[in-house]
């Protein structure tokens, strides 16, 4: 225990000297070398002891990512700076089985939080999708992701300002109720809505 | 008598499969029973003493197996491949002095390893020149096997083992959700999709998961990364510009190219062909989860799937197949197809539902995936399928190296 304690804190120190450190190079080859290639001092044993744990997760890979116009894609997520609100909650809204299709006898559930957010313009809002467990994990994490945006659409069309609604979707990898069956999958497949003051 | 090595069987074998390999004629994807096939080897004359003696010669009796190319004889029957010398304990490790000798060849194999890893590292390395050699086949014991071990909701973390399902280590300790590890080429990276943050970023594991960075914390969705085979351009999808899409990020310029534009339609799960000419991936724009291949240069997309409900995961070997998950009448079924030759060329390689994510072995004819909350290696040759791991857990999204 006190050796993993050791090795945990070795291990943040240098992750926290790789910050500082530039950010790699390129090669005469044209490839691409990281700084700890340099530095084989910074290979600790990848045993049970270093596994990566959350706090061993920082920095970016690649310093500046530019879509094909030249513009730098930028992060600016709400769940990164942002205070999440507390005792505020709203309904999930519920899809049919691989649809991303918002069912007309939800779309109340969603007009309750535009009305929100139309009364409250200091909140923004994260939709997130979930699927049920069925198909491919992958798959579902796209699915997810569109479900959140036809909410999000929804808000958009309502009057919402489009950059006070982000989307998040987590697939099936976050389901609200555990199990198996079309009773507990319907619960699943959904849209959930979480508030942030800015 | 069948079982023992014929040599003209052998011969045969070997020429058809460079045949397959020719890069004048088409890949051919080989579903066949030739379980009969393989070369007899003696163990009888290699000598063992010690622990890791012992675990040297298990290590490397099991490898021979699961290569697929060799039948291990019992103790004291003589095979036309004979691997004779000893192997003995030293220095917390083993010393060994090996000839293998099979008709009109034979090569010698003298190394010092310490350690229990090193000792087995040196039985797969072992076990792999052997199929080189006398196979003429591309070994696959010193491959790894990356896959998620899915605790709960939200709670998941990346593992890796050795291509025997031993070695297993624990790569992660975030117990959040995990989805998708991918191998990059130069088989000590790892990629995949981690909710450490709250939301979907892409990670790179580097050097066997000694330290990571996140490669895409992007507004909306960041998955899918896959590394072409040259390694200077990883194709993920993303949809801050919209909906997900398939993009090809250049890693030397952080440049993005975006290869698909399905304003009613996801992409997910990209591979890249051998050439990292084309990529195949998913899309729903036809209403159901199919494979579709790009062509990089042109941008234009074609369908490749039309059978059944579900296409997903596909995964492109080295050989030229690509190996995918299938949702049939019977279930999930694995499936590959020739993608030269379309869906027509199609052939299941299991006889029963309930497979899912596969991936190829180096040698274009193993294929990991999971089942019922575990792990199985598939042959395309006929061998029986064999569980990989025997622990207690929700292992699942498994992805073989290249090396």
């Amino acid at each position: 225990m006190h050796k993993m304690r050791v090795a945990l804190l070795i291990n943040t120190v240098l992750m926290a000297s790789l910050v500082c450190m530039d950010t790699g190079c390129r090669t005469k080859a044209g490839g691409w070398r990281w700084p700890w290639q340099k530095d084989r001092s910074m290979e600790l044993g990848a045993s049970g002891e270093d596994m990566l744990s959350p706090e061993l997760l920082t920095g970016v890979d690649i310093p500046g990512v530019y879509d094909e116009s030249g513009a730098l894609v930028s992060g600016a997520r709400f769940e990164d700076t942002l205070q999440q609100v507390q005792g505020v909650g709203f309904s999930a809204v519920y899809f049919a089985y691989d649809s991303y299709v918002l069912p007309p006898n939800e779309i109340a559930k969603v007009d309750a939080v535009g009305q929100h957010l139309i009364a409250s313009p200091n909140h923004v809002l994260v939709v997130e999708g979930h699927c049920d467990e069925r198909g491919s994990n992958e798959y579902n994490l796209a699915l997810g992701e569109n479900r959140a945006l036809a909410v999000r659409a929804y808000l958009v069309n309502m009057g919402i300002e489009p950059d006070r609604i982000q989307t998040s979707s987590y697939g099936e990898e976050k389901p609200a109720v555990m199990g198996t069956g079309e009773g507990v999958w319907s619960l699943n497949r959904r849209g959930e809505f979480v508030l942030f003051q800015r | 008598m069948l079982k023992m090595l014929s040599v003209t069987s052998f011969v045969c074998l070997v020429v058809m499969s460079a045949l397959f390999c020719d890069a004048s004629n088409p890949p051919v994807i080989t579903v066949r029973k030739s379980g009969a096939n393989k070369a007899a080897v003696s163990l009888t004359a290699l000598k063992a003493d010690g622990v890791y003696g012992r675990l040297f010669v298990q290590t490397l009796q099991n490898d021979l197996k699961l290569s697929g190319w060799f039948e291990v004889l019992p103790s004291g029957r003589s095979g036309s491949i004979t691997v004779q010398g000893v192997v003995t304990d030293a220095g917390g490790g083993v010393q060994s002095n090996l000839r293998v000798t099979w008709p009109g060849k034979a090569f010698n194999w003298a190394r010092n390893s310490a350690g229990r890893q090193e000792v087995r590292n040196q039985a797969h390395k072992l076990a792999d020149e052997m199929v080189r050699l006398i196979a003429g086949e591309v070994g696959i014991a010193s491959t790894k096997i990356v896959f998620v071990n899915r605790r709960g909701a939200n709670n998941a973390d990346i593992y890796m083992c050795d291509a025997d399902g031993g070695s297993m280590m624990q790569l992660t300790r975030d117990n959040t959700a995990a989805v998708g590890p991918r191998w990059a080429p130069n088989g000590r990276d790892i990629f995949y999709t981690n909710f450490v943050k709250g939301y979907p970023t892409i990670c790179r594991l580097i050097n066997l998961g000694r330290s990571r960075r996140m490669l895409a914390p992007f507004k909306g969705l960041n998955t899918g990364a896959a590394v072409s085979p040259d390694g200077g351009r990883i194709a993920l999808i993303l949809s801050y510009q919209g909906n997900p899409e398939l993009y090809i990020m250049e890693v030397a310029s952080g440049r993005l190219s975006r290869m698909t534009k399905t304003a009613h339609g996801v992409e997910a799960s990209p591979c890249w062909s051998p050439d990292g000419r084309s990529i195949v991936y998913v899309s729903d724009v036809s209403r159901r989860p199919n494979l579709y291949l790009v062509d990089v240069a042109s941008r234009q997309s074609r369908r490749l799937t039309f059978r059944n409900t579900e296409n997903v995961n596909p995964d492109w070997s080295a050989k030229g197949g690509i190996v995918y998950a299938t949702k049939g009448g019977g279930g999930w079924q694995i499936a590959v197809m020739d993608p030269a030759r379309g869906e027509s060329s199609m052939t299941y390689v299991t006889k029963d539902g309930g497979y899912e994510h596969p991936s190829w072995a180096a040698n274009g004819r193993h294929i990991v995936c999971n089942r019922a909350s575990t792990l199985y290696i598939l042959d395309t040759m006929g061998d029986p399928s064999v569980r990989l791991i025997n622990i207690a857990g929700n292992w699942m999204s498994p992805d073989w190296s290249e090396r």
